[in-house]
């Protein structure tokens, strides 16, 4: 039960595909995510931005799937960011470690920016 | 002298994986009701959804017709919740959690940051010995009321 909490649609914007996640991250969205992961990295994306928008709920398992994306990232030499976090996100990201691992903004329209003429540079 | 009525809650709700966000969601509405501020209230429903989770998925071993039973009490001093399985698995986690590090490493599992978080989500939070003869786990949570220290005046 109430398992489709999670919607993920993917976006490219120059450099960056950007997977956009709307809804709770819990073990339900595991299979979602790593879809889209999968689908731009086959495509060939190297700066892979998560925009957290909207997001209200995270947990372990949640937390689990984007360990999950950070091993994948640098195995496959990727850049990773997250954009959109909330506030409870942000706590969360920061005791858990995650946020060590990619770069942090406020918006994706902040984060497509910095990236894209870091890229350019 | 003037005294606060306790506040309680009971819920009770079968052992599988999704009626977590129904308790989740009833905790935040009890914790909203006595006064709870809304970064309280997403820590209190992480920890409180990580601790149905842990009983769920390792106290009734995701076994089908069981339950998992809260009491949230509020005393206007603190809100202490207790989560109880049936006790198929009686769990306690020792040791350190592994660090991200070494989850991203591949060197332990990615998952099994659950206690890590609700211990630093809540004021305390810690297994209740098994008094009562249950057999079942017994998990509590606690979040002490805070008090605002003001600048003295000068």
């Amino acid at each position: 039960m109430l398992e489709d909490e999670l919607t993920v649609s993917i976006r490219i914007n120059e450099k960056v595909a950007i997977i956009d996640l709307i809804g709770d991250v819990t073990t339900f969205a595991e299979e979602k995510i790593n879809n889209a992961y999968q689908e731009v990295t086959k495509a060939g994306a190297q700066h892979i931005l998560l925009n957290f928008r909207q997001n209200d709920y995270i947990n372990s398992a949640g937390i689990a799937i984007l360990i999950g994306i950070v091993t994948e990232v640098n195995r496959h030499n990727q850049k990773l960011a997250f954009s959109g976090l909330s506030q409870h996100f942000q706590k969360i990201f920061r005791m858990v470690g995650l946020a060590q691992y990619a770069d942090i903004y406020q918006d994706d329209q902040e984060a497509l920016e910095a990236i894209n003429n870091a890229a350019a540079a | 002298m003037t005294t606060t009525r306790q506040h309680i809650i009971e819920i009770s709700f079968p052992s599988e994986f999704g009626y977590e966000v129904i308790a989740r969601e009833a905790i935040a509405t009890f914790a909203r009701c006595v006064g709870f501020d809304r970064d309280r209230i997403d820590d209190l429903k992480t920890a409180v959804s990580e601790a149905c989770i842990n009983a769920i998925e390792h106290g009734n071993k995701k076994v089908h017709g069981l339950t998992i039973d809260i009491v949230g009490v509020y005393d206007g001093n603190m809100l202490q919740i207790d989560i109880a399985d049936q006790g198929i698995q009686q769990y306690q986690v020792a040791g350190a959690p592994a660090t991200i590090e070494e989850k991203i490493a591949g060197k332990a599992p990615a998952r099994g940051m659950g206690l890590l978080l609700m211990t630093q989500l809540a004021d305390e939070a810690h297994f209740l010995p098994d008094t009562n003869g249950t057999r079942g786990n017994r998990f509590r949570l606690i979040w002490r009321e805070r008090v605002e220290t003001l600048e003295p005046e000068h």
